[in-house]
């Protein structure tokens, strides 16, 4: 806790305020200088670059996803930035400084390809443990220990060993250790794997929140719809070098088309609106919008157990309530845990403001902005995905969506994202944004 | 140090939980008490206790030993096997800090269970006399000959060098050297002569008598006994194999001419017959001893024996006395233990930086088993070094000095033969085993630990 609590002792409030400012000497949070892996038999014939000359760079404060597929050089990367492999060649320089200098770890959060456990341990002597190893003392590691436990939801099954676990518990016990010393830089390899839609769900608007409070995340996944939900900047690895880099949106806009999303229309105003579109010569598709298959998902899950809780559940990945139906109290914790100095300034998530977002109507809220992700049945923000066919599910979907809103209002999440303005009164699922 | 107890407290809960302490734990707490009423020794109460201590030490020694070697290597590549260095390596924490931290945790389990199997086979042994029907000569020969730490003193090597030469140059000078000592080397002659010539002072003509002077002797308490232990060789063996020996033992110096005396030290006279090539004990006050701590030990060799009657360079006579507790000899025997525990900790931690699990276990055991033989090793190599030449002494030799002794410093035999353990032997194991040895299988581990890569190429 050495250099967070100075840095917090010092309390510059001005530098607290804006990100950019935090940064000392260095910029980028993560930078790589022609880093290259090379691996060798034992002869030291039959190289193989697993790296290439690679040059990265991750701003502060910013998501970063590091896609490519099997054996790309994505883990071998973030082996070598946390000193777990030795570059052939190039530097990696994390935080300013090298992976391996306690000063410097002591502000990272790892979580590597697999939650590789004691799996003799408990939960919470988990924790306990590696919040010993980042030097807690006893009440701030208890304190931790509990909302940790909370975020991930394996309160119940804390005392558990962790040799007992599930492969998605073992994930999310592996993403609270990497939160135990609330760092500033997240690196998280595949933090999704095992998960089911839920707990994918739960972790990525995790992710999405610690941005909004300052973290630099650097995710590494070959889940695409991971990446694309929550990173603003992505690079795609193949054999050790990177083929296409930028942000996200750059990336995946179709500029040559444009979407317009409405309340459900008339078969007139559908008739007219082709009128208008024929008369620019533009060819147009209208159909009702598709929800997406993690919403719905998520919503029948909601529903199924608001009619009758399933007891058998010692695993908690399915109650989504475990999760979010965290009190005050535990918010509180929650808040204390995730703010870093940077926490006062969540109000508008810094990374996004460099986003391009040319066709969609970003509320400034974050809390709503999850809200309607998680509850909305014309998914907004995913205005790329034109969905070609009318779906036969939109009906049921608007039945129970009052339920789960209910559900989803005492949310963590939005206590975490709290930013002194009270909880939003529950929007309308169907209201569109054009 | 708080990174590094966390790493040694998690490795102990790895130990207990994985069981693989708690075989060992098991077989000890069954084996140790059964031992205790099984070990009958040669019948008496004296023999009892002695194999009772020396099995059950031996084997408490024995299956700690093993399992610190297990432990030790396991806690670290079980880490590396299953990835929880990973997780560990990045948080802030020095590499070093996981090995020290580990082979902590390893020791403190070793201390623990080296208390608890201690503490059994001391309550054991305290316990065998109430439970076992015993004549008193027994007890009382329990006491003296079990129930005790003796220091032992045994007559200095004499330096006969000089009589030697002198020796071997009249012989030659007499051309007598190749009927003596036909076909051998200078240096073969040499030793022949020394020994020779040591024996010579050892032995007693009819009529003659034998002082050994002892200084600083340090009964703990003069109300006890202390032991004159010898053994005789004759140069013609009686008929019925036995020599009259007739023993002064006390301050000479009070008789001498002109002595001026402040306070008389008894003196004990003894004459008894006893068979010749065979133990014996002679007993007498610790009060003898005089207040400086001098003692003399006298032999006459009266005429009733018609023969020479030598005293055997290596054994043939020594002085024992209490001079410290059972206990006292036991928590150092203990300590001893310890000593070698630590020593396989970091031999453990050396082998796992760099070996995987079954080979690191493989290479710890065979140093384990060399270190038990040591003695036979070295004295193996020490005849080869006689008819090698120098390079052997500059290399192999090396090695073997590098080697744990763990035979020459076994802490049972001290125990068995009640014979005190000093402070200083202690001291002087702890400083080969512990300071230098372990010290320098520490400092390759964690130079191979701190720059190894700890990640498996994965492509």
């Amino acid at each position: 806790m050495g250099p967070r609590s100075r840095r917090r002792a010092s309390g510059n409030p001005c530098r607290s305020r804006n990100p950019r400012d935090n940064r000392e000497p260095m910029d980028y949070a993560i930078e790589t200088i022609g880093l290259t892996k090379i691996f060798s038999d034992w002869w030291g014939r039959a190289r193989v670059y697993a790296v290439d000359d690679l040059n990265l760079q991750i701003r502060p404060n910013e998501v970063f996803g590091l896609l490519g597929p099997n054996g790309s050089g994505k883990t071998t990367t973030i082996k070598m930035l946390l000193g777990l492999l030795h570059p052939t060649k190039g530097h990696a320089l994390i935080l300013g400084g090298d992976g391996t200098h306690p000063k410097i770890s002591a502000r990272i959060g790892f979580l590597p390809e697999e939650s590789y456990l004691y799996r003799f341990l408990n939960a919470r002597e988990t924790l306990d443990f590696y919040g010993r190893l980042f030097g807690l003392d006893a009440r701030t590691r208890q304190v931790r220990i509990e909302a940790l436990l909370d975020i991930v939801g394996l309160k119940a099954v804390a005392s558990r060993p962790v040799g007992t676990y599930s492969k998605g518990m073992a994930r999310r016990i592996g993403l609270a250790q990497a939160l135990i010393n609330d760092p500033d830089l997240l690196i998280l390899d595949e933090p999704t794997t095992g998960l089911d839609p839920i707990g994918t769900r739960q972790i990525k608007d995790l992710i999405q929140k610690l941005a909004e409070r300052g973290k630099t995340v650097l995710l590494c996944s070959h889940l695409l719809a991971d990446v694309e939900d929550v990173c603003h900047r992505i690079a795609i690895l193949y054999g050790g070098k990177i083929q296409s880099q930028g942000h996200v949106r750059e990336l995946l806009q179709q500029t040559h088309k444009t979407q317009i999303v409405s309340d459900a229309l008339s078969d007139t105003a559908v008739n007219r609106i082709r009128r208008i579109l024929s008369e620019e010569h533009v060819d147009c598709e209208i159909t009702a919008p598709m929800e997406k298959l993690e919403t719905f998902f998520i919503k029948t899950v909601v529903e199924a157990q608001q009619q009758a809780r399933p007891t058998s559940g010692a695993v908690s990945t399915t109650q989504i309530g475990d999760f979010l139906a965290a009190g005050t109290r535990k918010e509180n914790i929650l808040d204390k845990l995730v703010a870093s100095s940077v926490a006062e300034k969540a109000p508008v998530a810094p990374a996004r403001t460099e986003t391009v977002q040319p066709r969609e109507t970003v509320t400034p809220e974050p809390n709503r902005d999850v809200l309607r992700k998680l509850t909305l049945t014309g998914a907004a923000a995913e205005t790329e995905r034109v969905a070609p066919e009318s779906g036969p599910r939109t009906p049921p979907v608007e039945t129970p969506a009052e339920v789960p809103q209910e559900e989803i209002r005492k949310s963590v999440l939005d206590k975490l994202t709290k930013d002194d303005t009270p909880n939003p009164p529950a929007q309308d699922g169907g209201s569109g944004h054009a | 140090m708080r990174r590094i107890w966390a790493v040694a407290t998690n490795t102990i809960r790895q130990a207990l939980r994985m069981k693989v302490a708690a075989i060992f734990i098991v077989l000890l707490l069954v084996l140790l008490p059964v031992m205790g009423f099984t070990a009958t020794g040669d019948g008496t109460l004296k023999g009892r206790l002695q194999t009772f201590v020396s099995y059950g030490l031996s084997l408490t020694s024995m299956l700690l030993s093993l399992l610190t070697i297990i432990v030790s290597i396991y806690a670290i590549t079980s880490d590396l096997e299953h990835r929880q260095i990973y997780t560990v390596v990045t948080k802030p924490i020095r590499r070093y800090q996981i090995v020290l931290g580990k082979i902590l945790g390893v020791v403190m389990l070793d201390v623990a269970l080296l208390v608890l199997f201690a503490g059994i086979v001391y309550s054991v042994t305290s316990l065998i006399p109430q439970f076992m029907k015993a004549s008193d000569q027994e007890r009382q020969a329990a006491r003296n000959e079990f129930y005790t730490a003796r220091a032992s003193l045994v007559p200095p090597v004499l330096d006969v060098q000089k009589d030697v030469e002198a020796l071997y140059t009249r012989l030659l000078r007499n051309d007598q050297l190749d009927l003596i000592y036909p076909n051998m080397t200078r240096d073969e002659i040499f030793k022949q002569l020394t020994n020779r010539l040591r024996l010579e002072k050892r032995a007693a003509t009819v009529g003659q008598m034998l002082v050994w002077e002892f200084h600083n002797v340090r009964p703990l308490d003069p109300n006890q006994s202390l032991f004159v232990r010898f053994k005789y060789d004759v140069s013609v063996t009686p008929p019925d194999e036995q020599v009259y020996g007739d023993w002064h033992i006390g301050d000479q110096r009070q008789f001498l001419p002109g002595a001026r005396v402040q306070h008389y030290t008894r003196t004990v006279r003894q004459t008894r017959k006893d068979a010749v090539r065979k133990f014996h004990e002679l007993e007498a006050p610790a009060s003898v001893v005089a207040k400086d701590g001098y003692l003399a030990v006298g032999f006459f060799n009266p005429p009733l024996n018609e023969t020479v009657v030598l005293f055997p360079l290596e054994d043939g006579l020594e002085v024992l006395y209490k001079a410290d507790t059972f206990t006292g000899n036991f928590l150092r025997a203990v300590l001893l233990i310890l000593c070698r525990l630590v020593f396989l900790a970091c031999l453990g931690a050396l082998a796992a930086s760099f070996l995987s699990f079954p080979v690191a276990i493989l290479f710890c055991l065979v140093i384990f088993f060399t270190g038990s033989t040591s003695g036979f090793i070295v004295d193996s190599f020490g005849y080869m070094s006689e008819t090698t030449n120098r390079i052997y002494t500059y290399t192999i030799q090396g090695i073997i000095q590098l080697l744990p002794q763990f035979d020459k410093y076994s802490p049972t035999t001290y125990l068995v033969s009640a014979r005190l353990m000093t402070w200083g032997f202690l001291g002087k194991v702890a400083l080969i085993m512990v300071i230098v040895q372990a010290s320098l299988l520490l400092a390759f581990a964690l130079i191979i630990f701190s720059f190894r890569e700890l990640a498996k190429v994965v492509v």
